[in-house]
């Protein structure tokens, strides 16, 4: 199984992710709130308006009727309908059918309301008791100036951009309480990570510069031993710092890009490792093509390199193998380790992902590889099979 | 429907003379001496009911049962001429009497 394209995630973009989902999530109930209660508003402004309306329109209907009064009184003399320019009307008996209308919408009458606007005119229906010619209902109808509504609008649009505005503010106000404790803890363990790793420094040089100054050939065989050992300790735990140091320090400084002889780099830190991998029995064979560069920092390299020895060696069986081959475009790094099975391959990129939970050595290791591969465009691809080892390949465009 | 029937009727009504002839001769000539008008009768019921179903439906009821209780007509003209009695026509002759009652005295289309 091979997987490629890993991308890391620092704390900044979580963060980031974070912010715009709240504001995401804060501006749409936002939105949501104002539809509402615009809505509201709107039917209110609505509801108002017929409201003054209304008097109007039972006047009208009033008259209607006593006009329609006198008809039926008269009906063998007179037959003209009631009518008067403010207003258009119309009846309708019993089962709903116009008797007579003037009106210029009656498609839109809606008998059992009472008073409605439709289609630009407002028309209010009014119930008789004595029905008159027949008349059950009459409907007055007058044209909606429309004047409520575009003042409803003016004022929702103003009132609420104002909201809109005020909430928004108030909104990136909470994310700020909220997000602080988070952001203080954040910046309090990236404190302690940098003072400690500064102070691991100049100790673990200091041991290793002494170790070197030793001369093993003139020590008795079993001090020579513990000797190493000690020099195996103190490089493991240089290798952790160097580590430390770039994830708190060095990625998030501009990278020092120049064009690195990778041949002599992955050589040096071979040999480097030798000494580690020695102490379990563990043989380094190499395949490196002299003259191959790359335009990359070369300290990120390095901590890319050995991220993967150091894992080929701790995930590898005592008296195993590494073999390390350089191509153009292609390093490979491969071990006779435990190997993984899908499932944990697919846990490795998980942790890829997640920086805080990759507390092992293994986690920050690789997460470091994926950051590095991501920054310079660089493809990984892990192969692996339980029991048989796993092999880590790096590609870039040579 | 109804109102489509009527207007069919309307355009057939020399052919139908005879329906007409049962309304002139049984409603007429015995209102013809009634101070109260047929169409005085017709308007109170149009009042009172409303629609063309309601109305013609109404005076169905009225014919054929005539009780005090149900009718429109002033206390003077009752004490006076008795309610009408019980009519002697058959269904079919009433509702054809009905509907040219109706079609005479009717509002729709005569309104300007
Ligand atoms: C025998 C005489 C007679 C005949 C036939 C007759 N009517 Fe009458 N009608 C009366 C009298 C009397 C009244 C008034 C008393 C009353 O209201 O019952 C009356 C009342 C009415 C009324 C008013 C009822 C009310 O509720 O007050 C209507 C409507 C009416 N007639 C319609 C008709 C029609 C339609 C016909 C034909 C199918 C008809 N009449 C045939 C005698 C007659």
């Amino acid at each position: 199984m091979s997987v490629s394209n890993v991308t890391a995630t620092g704390i900044n973009r979580s963060e980031r992710i974070t912010l715009v989902r709240f504001i995401g999530l804060y501006s749409f109930l936002v939105l949501m709130i104002l539809i509402l209660g615009s809505t509201i508003y709107f039917k209110l402004q609505k509801d108002l308006m017929l409201q003054t309306k209304r008097l109007e329109l039972e006047e009208y209907s009033k008259e209607l009727i006593d006009g329609l009064k006198l008809l039926h009184i008269y009906f063998d003399r007179y037959r003209t309908y009631p009518r008067n320019p403010l207003y258009r009307s119309a009846i309708y008996d019993a089962d709903h059918v116009q008797i007579f209308s003037t009106l210029k919408h009656p498609e839109g009458v809606q008998l059992e309301k009472v008073i409605y606007t439709t289609d630009g005119v407002i028309q209010y229906i009014h119930v008789l008791d004595s029905y008159y010619l027949g008349t059950k209902y009459t409907v007055v109808e007058i044209d909606d100036d429309r004047k409520w509504f575009a003042q409803a609008w003016r004022n929702i649009l103003i009132y609420g951009g104002f909201l809109l505005v005020i909430f928004l503010g108030a909104g990136v106000m909470l994310m700020r309480l909220f997000l602080s404790p988070m952001r203080d803890a954040i910046h309090l363990l990236d404190r302690f990570i940098k003072d400690t790793t500064h102070e691991l420094n100049t100790p673990v040089s200091a041991i290793l510069s002494n170790i070197e100054m030793i001369e093993t050939d003139r020590l008795e065989p079993k001090t020579a031993k513990k000797i190493k050992r000690i020099e195996i300790g103190a490089r493991t735990i240089s290798t952790i710092y160097q580590d430390l140091t770039y994830l708190a320090l060095n990625h998030n400084i501009v990278s020092q890009n120049s064009d690195v002889d990778l041949s002599a780099l992955v050589q040096e830190r071979v040999d480097y490792f030798r000494i580690l991998a020695e102490s379990k029995k563990i043989g380094i064979e190499t395949d490196i093509q002299p003259g191959i560069t790359l335009y990359i920092d070369e300290n990120k390299m390095a901590r890319l390199v050995d991220n993967l020895l150091s894992n080929a060696v701790k995930y590898n069986r005592r008296g195993g193998e590494i073999f390390v081959r350089l191509r153009p475009g292609e390093l490979i790094v491969k071990d006779s380790g435990i190997g993984m099975d899908e499932k944990q391959i697919k846990e490795v990129f998980k942790r890829y992902k997640r920086f805080d939970s990759g507390a092992g050595g293994f986690g920050i290791g690789l997460n470091i590889v994926a950051m590095i591969a991501q920054e310079y465009d660089l493809e990984i691809e892990i192969d692996s099979q339980k029991g048989h080892g796993s092999e880590v390949a790096v590609k870039w465009d040579a | 429907m109804g109102r489509i029937a009527v207007t069919i009727l309307l355009i057939l009504s020399p052919l139908l003379s005879t329906d007409i002839n049962i309304y002139e001769q049984n409603c007429v000539k015995c209102h013809e001496n009634m101070p109260v008008s047929l169409d005085k009768f017709f308007f109170n019921y149009l009042l009172k009911y409303s629609s063309e179903r309601r109305v013609k439906q109404a005076l169905r009821n009225y014919l054929k049962h005539p009780r005090r209780k149900a009718s429109l007509a002033t206390e003077e003209l009752v004490s006076r001429y008795g309610l009408m009695p019980k009519t002697d026509l058959s269904d079919e002759d009433l509702r054809k009497a009905i509907d040219t009652y109706w079609d005479k005295y009717k509002v729709f289309g005569k309104i300007e």
